[in-house]
């Protein structure tokens, strides 16, 4: 009786080979799959972050410079740019920078964005992100 | 339909050219148009004829899709495809530029002044809608850049008595600000249109606004008050779609503040007038179609304006270049 089992093992053992092969490729691919998936998903997050923040930096930097320059003039003019410069970096301090979960992201931004045009429109300057940093016209997420 | 809509007048305003937009200054007296010739032409009546008094024609480089009077009369604001805003100051019979409002990154879609005359609010293909404030010395400082659609920005409205503006939008949707903070902030964001919203309109008292749509129907939309059940205050609902009376998309609508009739601007050549049933309950209102001119233009009509001080006077415009003056007479 041991003979037809061994016999019967043989046989399964061929005729399942193809579904066994199946399944160790299917699972080997999948471990390729995500170890590769994961460092694509690391690489794109990493240059859109550091985009994003190369932006938000450019925009901190800019309202810091103005700032600076407005601070002494005692003007209503000047005081409501410098309000609108001060509100632009309340903006960029509260951006939750380290969360990289954080829902409201595409919101926030365009709302940093929106405070940035419009300081420009008072300061009666043009600035614009995408003059200074090439390829980041294409920047969207 | 036993409301009859009469043709007084048609006119070529903006010739081998598109006219888009028309709007009557708030005393009636004159007509501005503008148009893909670049240009913004003032129309007055003299005796039975519309003349031209005069032509704006070096402010924009391209295209002036909108312009606006300011509730005083005495300025008029210009939008176009060449991404800026012109003000222009009346003298006497002639027009002089004032300023010119910079900041959209492309075509600025429309220009509308708030009923104070203090406020500006601009709206562009860069989705984008701004306020911009005037002050005594006619300088005019950016209050306010909102990012508030996904897609281009079609139109802006404001409130007929309150600081509340509306924007319509290619995303389907309207938006509604306030000002809160020294910004302007989205307080409701309108959905149930399946295409573009072309334009928007008040009702006479701004209790609901009508908008107009590339799914060819009109919605009219309420705001709700508080004791509206669970609805929260500011939020719109609709109350009434308009569906089936149009075969194109609807470009313009336009709420009368004398008669309360609804005048539509429509892609297939026709001017339609729709009535309110005054019995009807006002959470649950019902327009019929009082009056239909199938074919009041050669081409798509842009835009419809009814006049401000003359009842059921009504001015529309065509991508053929006219410009055609209607009566609504209406039989109660």
């Amino acid at each position: 009786m041991a003979s037809v089992s061994e016999s019967d093992d043989l046989f399964d053992c061929i005729l399942m080979a193809d579904d066994r092969f199946h399944v160790e490729g299917y699972r080997e691919g999948y471990e390729e799959g995500t170890r590769e998936g994961l460092l694509e998903g690391r690489n794109h997050g990493m240059v859109h972050g550091a985009r994003l923040s190369a932006e938000l930096s450019f925009y901190h930097g800019f309202a810091v410079t103005w700032k600076y320059l407005l601070q002494t003039n005692v003007d209503a003019k000047s005081k409501k740019r410098l309000k609108a410069v001060e509100s632009l970096i309340g903006l960029i301090s509260k951006f939750p920078f380290e969360d990289s979960q954080y829902e409201n992201l595409q919101e926030d931004t365009e709302r940093v964005r929106a405070k940035f045009r419009q300081v420009c429109s008072l300061l009666n300057v043009t600035a614009d992100f995408r003059d200074y940093v090439s390829g980041s016209a294409t920047m969207s997420f | 339909m036993k409301d009859t809509l009469d043709l007084v007048h048609r006119f070529n305003a903006h010739p081998d050219s598109r006219c888009w937009f028309v709007a009557w200054n708030p005393r009636g007296t004159l007509l501005a148009s503008c148009g893909g010739d670049r240009a913004i032409r003032i129309w007055g009546k003299e005796g039975d004829s519309w003349e031209c008094k005069c032509v704006l024609s070096d402010g924009h480089q391209r295209t002036v899709r909108k312009v606006a009077w300011s509730p005083c009369g005495n300025y008029l604001a210009s939008a176009s495809f060449d991404a800026t805003t012109c003000i222009w100051k009346k003298n006497n019979n002639d027009f002089e530029s004032l300023t010119v409002l910079e900041g959209h990154e492309n075509e600025v879609k429309c220009v509308a002044w708030a009923p104070s005359g203090n406020l500006l609010a601009t709206c562009s293909r860069d989705k984008s809608v701004w306020v911009w404030e005037v002050d005594e010395e006619d300088e005019y400082e950016c209050v306010s850049v909102v990012n508030s659609h996904t897609q281009d920005v079609k139109h802006v409205v404001w409130h007929p008595t309150q600081e509340l503006l509306a924007s319509a939008s290619y995303d389907n949707t309207v938006c509604i600000y306030k000002e809160e903070d020294d910004d302007w902030e989205v307080r409701a964001t309108l959905e149930g249109h399946t295409s573009t919203v072309w334009s928007l309109a008040f009702d006479p008292n701004g209790q609901r606004l009508a908008s107009c749509s590339d799914d060819r129907t009109v919605k009219i939309w309420k705001e709700c008050q508080p004791g509206d059940g669970d609805s929260a205050e500011g939020t719109w609902k609709c109350v009434c779609t308009l569906s089936g009376f149009h075969d194109r998309t609807i470009y313009d609508i336009a709420w009368c503040r004398l008669t309360g009739a609804l005048a539509t601007a429509c892609g297939d050549d026709g001017v339609r007038i729709f009535k309110e049933d005054a019995t009807s309950d006002p959470d649950q209102p019902i327009f019929s179609l009082s009056a239909h001119v199938p074919r009041a233009h050669s081409q798509d009509i842009n835009c419809v304006a009814w006049h401000p001080k003359e009842a059921g006077l009504l001015a529309t415009c065509s991508d053929n270049g006219e410009i055609g003056i209607w009566k609504y007479k209406s039989e109660e």
